[in-house]
């Protein structure tokens, strides 16, 4: 009986519109809704990092360059290896040809320059927590190069707000959450390039072609008024520590030149099934004038500067991931001006 | 010996690897894109868990490889050594290196972000097993060794019996100090521990190590002994006391195993099968114990056996889990999996998976893939997908979907490209700084009778002509009534159509009854003289399995020197297709291939389109151009994504 009276009298108070009520009303309305995000952004294990996407033909050197990257500060090649650090004993893992991408997630400073004038102050071999710089991380992102593969890099880059499910190694654990898609590092090897009859300038062309299509193709498609965040692409001509291989310069100019004669040839090709015709089910948008053709439209020679339009920022730097030579450190650098 | 040995992960980074021999890095590239990628061998794909006892060896130059592979972690396992070798023990290697480094460094595979694996301690568990493998075979080795020695030495041609074991022994030792072929060594028998071969070498005795060799290389199933016919359990403890025996050089009591050998020299591989693995795993412990200088090992060889006495073990509670879940369980998992089916995150099993994939299998048929490659096809979705999670709100159907459109995907995506303006180009006007001299491009056409091999030999006509080509036309079908007329009329048609735009166009014909070869020969020799860019060769079709018309292609293939061979093949056709495009592929001869296909009629299909399917799956070759109309210019470039949508729509 005087359980049902407290539990009438407080049913009623709860009704009363007094101004505890009201406030206590009022807080739960306004602060759920804040505990609910705090408690669901402390289970997902990262804030969204944003991340840039290694491609490239099969044997460039994607995930050698990974490698070095992760491995850098974690390299001594003099100092005993101490317990508490894991150390590698190799500045670059042996690699084969990818069949999974794979992410790493890597810190780059962000301090420019500001410690020394020491060269290394930028490199990626810094140990960023012995060093005490504020550090930004990102994801690298190193995808198969093998043409039967391609689709995994090519998937990132044909929608309007590129992201990127980061895969671990292993296939089971399946984190969901996305990360946005900064910048593009396109490997080649410029050693091959050099050897005209190997066909490697052919298939490296050909591989660059889809990617800046798919980019142009990308900024063409946006949705509203909002421009899709652009993606800039560095073409790194790797392995210029060998004898053989062009300067980046060159690099530069023979690529544009395939470039230009691969464009000229698809526009003579033959239509591609599903494209096109009006019969076909898969026609979809059909194509408007210049839609396959890469760069200003009309224009006799390609250049990268002609991706500006398209808001796409091409740039050609050498480098070497084994070897003497000039190494990665101006990629890295590249790389942390994007991120 | 064994040359390398790497273990691999499927993003390319080698965790861990050793090499004894410089191995070039393209053996392992090679088998990666054959095995895994491009999977050309028959029964190639990513097969979980399977020992390397099962998956076929690669070969690739001189090298072979074995290996097996771990789905969950995508880890590869690849044993490296020269073909001449036989190596008993290579895929018990494999397999043990697998369950070891699993369970050492399992944690660290799964972390995610990653690609460092901190392994260097693994260099000792290796060298240990490799050790004791090797032990295992070169004992055997030594008994072979020793019978060849016995039964070989000169003067000693009548068999003793048993009672005289002993004199002839010693009468063998004195023999074999005397005779100058042998070594002074007296202890040559005791010279095999791990390393028997390196210490045979620098003795005189060179013919003895030679011999070794060669018994080690050909008899690989070494030649047991008598006493160990009737029973198993008898072998590992008496391989312990042989290790024994040999540190304290006593000869005395070999000879019983050297009488016994002897006794049958020839016959003896009685019980060969597994051996050298059987002995490892019951005796190493004591071998260890008692071997000098081994004590680091025992240690290791110690943790080394609980491991993969821990890997069986599980292997086995598996394999009895499944059978004897209760009532009670198994309702209750088929709620939960019920409730997971639906909201996704479920874990799949074969049992969920086979109702799904017999759907998708009808599905396929029905879209005029043949059975067996739908079959195919079918079980290689399926064993990518058992042990993997479903999505969150994902059904195992939708998931099914899309494992079969990415394999379907990756299936007829080319492996190379496929831009034949820019081949022609390469051949026809080479830059200048390669070697190469400027010939025209020669394409020839084959197929069966009556699929369109001269309508689409037009089609590619037309559309060259339309890119300022200057092509020559030759008349390879000299057996068919009306063959050559066709052709003069396509080329006098294509002659008006593009005679405004700058192509040019020649017919090349000899008339009928000559040797298609040599009408194809003569063809290119005169474009090459007038100037042509390409020859396009057309051929008389002919019935893939009637091997008398089928020969003849192989000759074709040596005269006329095509760069590109390409069949035509009918979208129409159904399961004979697989057989067609196989025939044709092989009938060039050894070193020659088709390079591509050319589907015609697919208007005629509407989206049951599975015949590119069946070719492309049971060929490795792509396809290149598919016909879609009557007219000249409905010739169109493949493209995977049209292809995969009308295989999976479902109307």
């Amino acid at each position: 009986m005087t359980a049902l009276d407290t539990f009438k009298a407080a049913f009623e108070a709860s009704l009363t519109p007094s101004p505890t009520v009201i406030t206590i009303g009022l807080a739960i309305v306004i602060f759920l809704p804040i505990l609910l995000h705090l408690l669901f952004s402390a289970t997902t294990p990262y804030t969204t990092l944003p991340s840039v996407l290694l491609i490239g033909p099969s044997g460039a050197g994607k995930t050698a360059l990974l490698t070095l990257f992760e491995r850098g500060p974690l390299y001594t090649p003099d100092a005993p290896p101490s317990a508490d650090k894991p150390s590698v004993p190799t500045p670059v893992a042996k690699t084969h040809t990818s069949q999974a991408p794979s992410t790493v997630e890597l810190a780059i400073s962000t301090d420019k320059k500001t410690t020394t004038n020491d060269t290394n102050a930028a490199s990626y071999r810094t140990d960023l927590d012995a060093a005490g710089a504020t550090a930004k991380k990102f994801l690298l992102v190193d995808t198969p190069g093998h043409p039967k593969l391609r689709r995994h890099a090519l998937s990132h880059l044909a929608s309007a707000s590129p992201t990127i499910k980061p895969s671990s190694i292993s296939a089971t654990s399946s984190e969901t959450h996305k990360s946005k898609l900064k910048a593009l590092v396109f490997v080649a090897d410029a050693a091959a390039l050099a050897d005209a009859d190997s066909g490697a300038l052919a298939s490296t062309a050909e591989y660059l072609y889809e990617v800046l299509l798919a980019l142009q193709r990308r900024f063409h498609g946006r949705g509203g008024s909002r421009a899709p965040a652009s993606v800039p692409v560095l073409v790194a001509a790797n392995k210029l520590d060998l004898f053989t291989a062009l300067p980046a310069a060159l690099v530069k100019s023979q690529l544009e030149a395939e470039l230009g004669r691969i464009r000229k040839a698809r526009s003579k090709g033959l239509l591609t099934t599903g494209e096109g015709d009006g019969d076909e089910v898969g026609a979809g948008a059909g194509g408007e004038e210049g839609d396959g053709w890469l760069g200003a439209y009309g224009t006799e020679k390609f250049s990268f500067k002609e991706m500006m339009e398209f808001d796409i920022e091409v740039e050609v730097i050498g480098g070497n991931v084994l070897g003497e030579g000039p190494g990665a450190d101006k990629w890295w650098n590249w790389i942390g001006e994007r991120v | 010996m064994l040359d390398a040995f790497e273990i691999i992960n499927t993003s390319g980074v080698v965790l861990w690897s050793r090499s004894y021999a410089a191995v070039s890095p393209s053996v392992v590239n090679n088998f990666i894109s054959d095995v895994f990628i491009e999977e050309k061998s028959t029964v190639a794909g990513a097969k979980d868990g399977a020992s390397a006892a099962t998956n076929p060896p690669y070969k690739h130059d001189q090298h072979s490889l074995r290996w097996t592979f771990n789905k969950e972690l995508g880890i590869i396992f690849v044993a490296v050594y020269r073909s001449l070798l036989h190596l008993p023990w290579i895929d018990k290697l494999v397999d043990n290196i697998k369950a070891i480094f699993l369970s050492l460094y399992g944690d660290q595979l799964k972390k995610p972000n990653t690609t460092i694996i901190e392994c260097i301690k693994f260099d000792e568990y290796f060298e240990q097993q490799l050790q004791e493998l090797e032990q295992g075979s070169s004992k055997s080795d030594t008994r072979a060794y020793i019978d060849e020695a016995t039964s070989e030495d000169p003067g000693d041609d009548p068999p003793l019996p048993p009672a005289l074991v002993t004199n002839q022994t010693s009468r063998d030792k004195s023999s074999a100090e005397a005779s100058p072929v042998a070594t002074p060594n007296v202890s040559r028998p005791s010279t095999p521990s791990a390393s028997h071969l390196l210490v045979a070498k620098p003795g005189p005795g060179g013919k003895m190590s030679r011999r070794a060799r060669k018994i080690q290389n050909t008899n690989s199933a070494p030649p047991s002994s008598g006493d160990e016919g009737p029973g198993r359990k008898g072998k590992p403890a008496k391989a312990a006391k042989r290790g024994r025996k040999w540190d304290a050089d006593g000869l005395a009591d070999e000879t019983d195993d050297v009488q016994l050998d002897y006794s049958i020299p020839s016959g003896g591989e009685v019980d060969a099968g597994g051996r050298p693995g059987a002995v490892e795993e019951v005796d190493s412990s004591t071998w260890g114990a008692r071997t000098k200088g081994k004590f680091v090992l025992r240690d290791l060889g110690d943790e080394v056996h609980s491991i993969l006495a821990d890997a069986d073990a599980k292997k086995n509670a598996e394999t009895k889990t499944e059978g004897s879940s209760g009532l009670v369980g198994s309702s209750l998992s088929a709620i939960g999996g019920l409730f997971r089916n639906v909201v996704g995150g479920k874990t799949l099993t074969k049992q969920d998976l086979e109702k799904a994939m017999k759907g998708m299998e009808e599905h396929l048929l029905k879209k005029n893939v043949a059975r067996e490659a739908a079959v195919r096809l079918c079980e290689g979705v399926e064993k990518e997908l058992v042990g993997v999670k479903t999505g969150n709100f994902e059904s195992i159907n939708a998931r099914i979907q899309k494992a079969m459109e990415a394999s379907l995907t990756k299936m007829l995506t080319p492996t190379s490209s496929l831009d034949l303006l820019r081949e022609i180009d390469a051949i026809t006007a080479p830059s200048a700084t390669s070697l190469r001299k400027a010939r025209p491009y020669v394409m020839s056409i084959v197929g069966v009778n009556g699929v369109g091999k001269s309508t689409n030999l037009s089609k590619i006509c037309f559309f060259l002509l339309q890119n300022q080509y200057k092509v020559l036309i030759a008349a390879g079908d000299t057996f068919r009534s009306g063959a050559v007329e066709q052709l003069a009329v396509h080329v006098r048609n294509l002659k008006e159509l593009t005679a405004r735009e700058g192509g040019q166009v020649e017919l090349y014909q000899k008339g009928y009854g000559k040797d298609a070869a040599a009408v194809a020969k003569d063809a290119v020799a005169f474009a090459a003289q007038e100037g042509f860019d390409v020859v396009l060769i057309d051929t008389a079709g002919r019935r893939h399995n009637d091997q008398r018309l089928m020969s003849s292609l192989e000759k074709f293939a040596k005269f006329a020197q095509p760069d590109k061979i390409l069949m035509v093949g009918e979208a129409l056709v159904g399961t004979d297709s697989v057989a067609q495009a196989r025939n044709f592929n092989a009938a060039f001869g050894s070193g020659r291939s088709l390079d591509g296909f050319i589907i015609s009629k697919c208007d005629t299909v509407g989206d049951m389109v599975g015949t590119l399917v069946s070719i492309v799956h049971a060929t490795n070759v792509p396809v290149l151009f598919v016909g879609v109309g009557q007219h000249y210019s409905d010739l169109r470039n493949f493209s995977v994504k049209w292809a995969v949508e009308k295989l999976l729509s479902s109307t």
